[in-house]
């Protein structure tokens, strides 16, 4: 036997014994039934080769068990998710970092259209759309009819709108809707108001 | 022909005769073969218990050094992206040690449940683990309940639990509709402290 082929043979070892350490999460063993653990496993195994976040699927399986739901309804859950996962990275791109994947999922659980999702990339350019799809899943889980919200957020994002002020945004639409107004009304009121901001920033105290 | 015959006769009379052998020669024999090595077999287990000297050049070496430091990384990333989130005694230990680092804020969570025994926190920041230490609410008082843990930067779906079995969405947070367990969730958006 030669020294290379020693060697060659000790490094294929390796990687054979890390592969199984790698693709295991402890906590699906222990809060998943068996078939649902074996099941669960081979999407995120999918999920990996395939190169999308596997985080959010153990996520999703590990909510379904906090949640009491069977076996059944965790896989399905799973899939569903793995499955608007590769739609929204083929989407936005393999620079998407795993967040915005993320969201961009949870948007279009939401009934965000992979069309609207691509007009929302297209119109954030460079900048992740991570925050404005939160406000996007917000909205419409507020009433607001979906064709509404991603006209009004398309809005936001092609008037490089900030994070905080969409943070403000869903606030006061929530503030506004407790108190009895009528949520696309309210939506699109606190919109033009933050667009107006955005189109004259203040301007700055002279020193 | 007949003198032919007779000394084939002869020839086969003198091979047939006993040769004197020396009384130690059995002894002798049997110490030689003794000494020889033994002999070798072939098949995995033999050449796994067969002691055997190898000899590895430097170079060998060094892919391996370098081949184990890459699975241990590779490793590293992959426990600390899991048990960031696991509710092991272990996972708790290295989830404080990363809390103290730039891509965790601390939020406080906060729920006015006046009825309530027990108030915990679960979202994909701790696993849905409603046992999780970090994440039980203190009352208090007047019904309110809160607790101050830290949360990886991001964008993050929590609900309440209420005396371990009933789920309640934050009303001071977005809510999210959960189409896949029928319980919407809240969603939480951590930014990196500027």
């Amino acid at each position: 036997m030669s020294r290379a082929g020693d060697a060659l043979r000790a490094i294929a070892a390796l990687a054979l014994f890390s592969v199984p350490l790698l693709s295991q999460d402890p906590r699906l063993k222990t809060r998943l039934d068996h078939p649902t653990f074996v099941a669960v496993s081979a999407l995120v195994d999918s999920a990996r080769v395939a190169k999308l976040p596997t985080a959010p699927l153990v996520d999703k399986a590990l909510e379904g068990a906090a949640k009491g739901s069977d076996g059944a309804k965790i896989v399905t859950a799973v899939k569903q998710l793995s499955v608007r996962m590769g739609s929204a990275k083929h989407v936005l791109g393999s620079s998407a970092s795993a967040d915005e994947i993320k969201s961009a999922a949870g948007a279009m659980d939401a009934g965000l259209s992979e069309h609207d999702l691509a007009r929302l990339h297209a119109a954030g350019g460079k900048r992740p759309i991570t925050m404005p799809l939160a406000v996007v899943s917000d909205l419409i889980a507020q009433s607001v009819p979906i064709p509404t919200v991603t006209d009004l957020v398309l809005q936001l994002v092609k008037s490089h709108v900030p994070d905080r002020s969409l943070t403000l945004l869903q606030r006061n639409v929530r503030t506004d809707v407790e108190r009895g107004a009528d949520p696309t009304v309210a939506a699109t009121t606190r919109v033009r108001g933050l667009l107006v901001s955005a189109a004259n920033p203040p301007a700055k105290p002279k020193e | 022909m007949r003198e032919d015959d007779e000394t084939l006769h002869q020839i086969a009379r003198e091979l047939r005769r006993p040769v004197p052998v020396s009384e130690s020669f059995d002894d002798r024999v049997m110490a030689t073969v003794r000494r020889l090595p033994k002999h070798v077999r072939f098949g995995l287990w033999s050449r796994l218990t067969t002691p055997r000297t190898v000899t590895v050049t430097p170079l060998s070496w060094g892919l391996l050094a370098a081949s184990l430091l890459v699975f241990a990384a590779l490793g590293a990333a992959h426990a600390s992206v899991d048990l960031r989130r696991a509710s092991t005694p272990l996972a708790n230990a290295l989830f404080k040690d990363n809390a103290k680092s730039a891509h965790e804020q601390s939020v406080q969570f906060v729920l006015v449940a006046p009825d309530a025994k027990k108030v915990s926190v679960v979202g994909d920041f701790n696993g849905w683990d409603a046992s999780h230490a970090g994440f039980q609410a203190h009352h208090r008082g007047g019904g309110v309940w809160s607790v101050t843990a830290p949360v990886p930067v991001g964008h993050h779906r929590y609900s309440f639990v209420v005396d371990d079995s009933v789920w309640v969405s934050d009303p001071n947070a977005p809510r999210v509709i959960d189409n896949d367990y029928g319980v919407a969730n809240s969603a939480i958006v951590v930014e990196e402290q500027q």
